[in-house]
């Protein structure tokens, strides 16, 4: 029925289910920025953000390069992807099971 | 890609030659709707099982590509016939699946119905509790993935 790489698609979905780690992805919309700005924009403390980043590059939505004793996050939002491919596979089942209920019920009436 | 494409929810309009009442049947009436489950070379229903009523159980078993079985179960959470159907929607085939919801408007209008198919929460599977900001999140994030390539 519907197939889906499960594994890209759980960790992006996982990483995206917790409103810090939206709101990391939001700031990080707007352009590059190191850890410590992004924790700047949170009460929570920076290890607890450094954790959420974590998972956001385990899920591969943030990417981080090392400058000097900074490190620069910046969005990838290539996975999300996965997500959309996988509602399109949904989108594909209900037109093939709609185009076959019509045929089943305009030839048996 | 039109901001719809990022929603969670996906709807399909489909008009059938016939009344409202013989595509409810077809609907939820376990034999016919094996009739008609599924697509050709893909998978096909094998059984199913279906108490039509509010808050009533219904589950489907099927074989898949490759000789796979799944299951899809759910349960009745609207019945207004023969103009609504609306039930949740749990696959086996996907081990963190969360309930998501199918809607069935059916509108007949001189010997022809137009069906309307919404199903929607699919974003929510992991995300339950968040799911509010998951269709922006996902437009947002689509529309800088455009914006990149």
């Amino acid at each position: 029925m519907v197939t889906i790489k499960r594994s890209q698609r759980d960790a992006v979905f996982r990483a995206i289910a917790d409103p810090t780690r939206r709101e990391i992805l939001a700031l990080l919309r707007a352009g590059r920025r190191t850890v410590g700005e992004i924790a700047a924009n949170f009460s929570t403390s920076r290890p607890a953000i450094s954790k959420h980043l974590r998972l956001l590059r385990s899920a591969g939505l943030v990417v981080t390069d090392q400058h000097g004793t900074a490190r620069i996050c910046e969005l990838n939002a290539k996975p999300l992807r996965a997500i959309n491919n996988w509602l399109r596979e949904y989108e594909a089942f209900w037109n093939e099971n709609l185009r076959s209920l019509k045929k089943y019920v305009e030839e048996n009436r | 890609m039109n901001p719809t494409d990022a929603s969670d929810t996906i709807v399909k309009e489909i008009a059938i030659k016939a009344s409202a009442e013989r595509i409810f049947e077809a609907l939820t009436d376990p034999e016919q709707r094996l009739q008609w489950w599924g697509a050709e070379g893909q998978y096909r229903g094998t059984q199913m099982e279906s108490d039509l009523r509010p808050g009533g159980k219904w589950m489907t078993r099927g074989i898949g590509r490759g000789g796979k079985h799944f299951t899809v179960r759910g349960e009745y959470r609207a019945i207004e016939r023969p103009r609504l159907l609306v039930f949740t929607w749990l696959p086996d085939w996907d081990e963190n699946a969360l309930e998501t919801l199918v809607r069935f408007d059916l509108d007949e209008k001189d010997g022809v119905t137009l069906l309307r198919l919404t199903h929607s929460g699919l974003a929510s599977e992991s995300a339950r509790d968040h799911h509010r900001g998951w269709p922006q999140v996902l437009s947002w994030l689509q529309a800088y993935v455009e914006e990149k390539r």
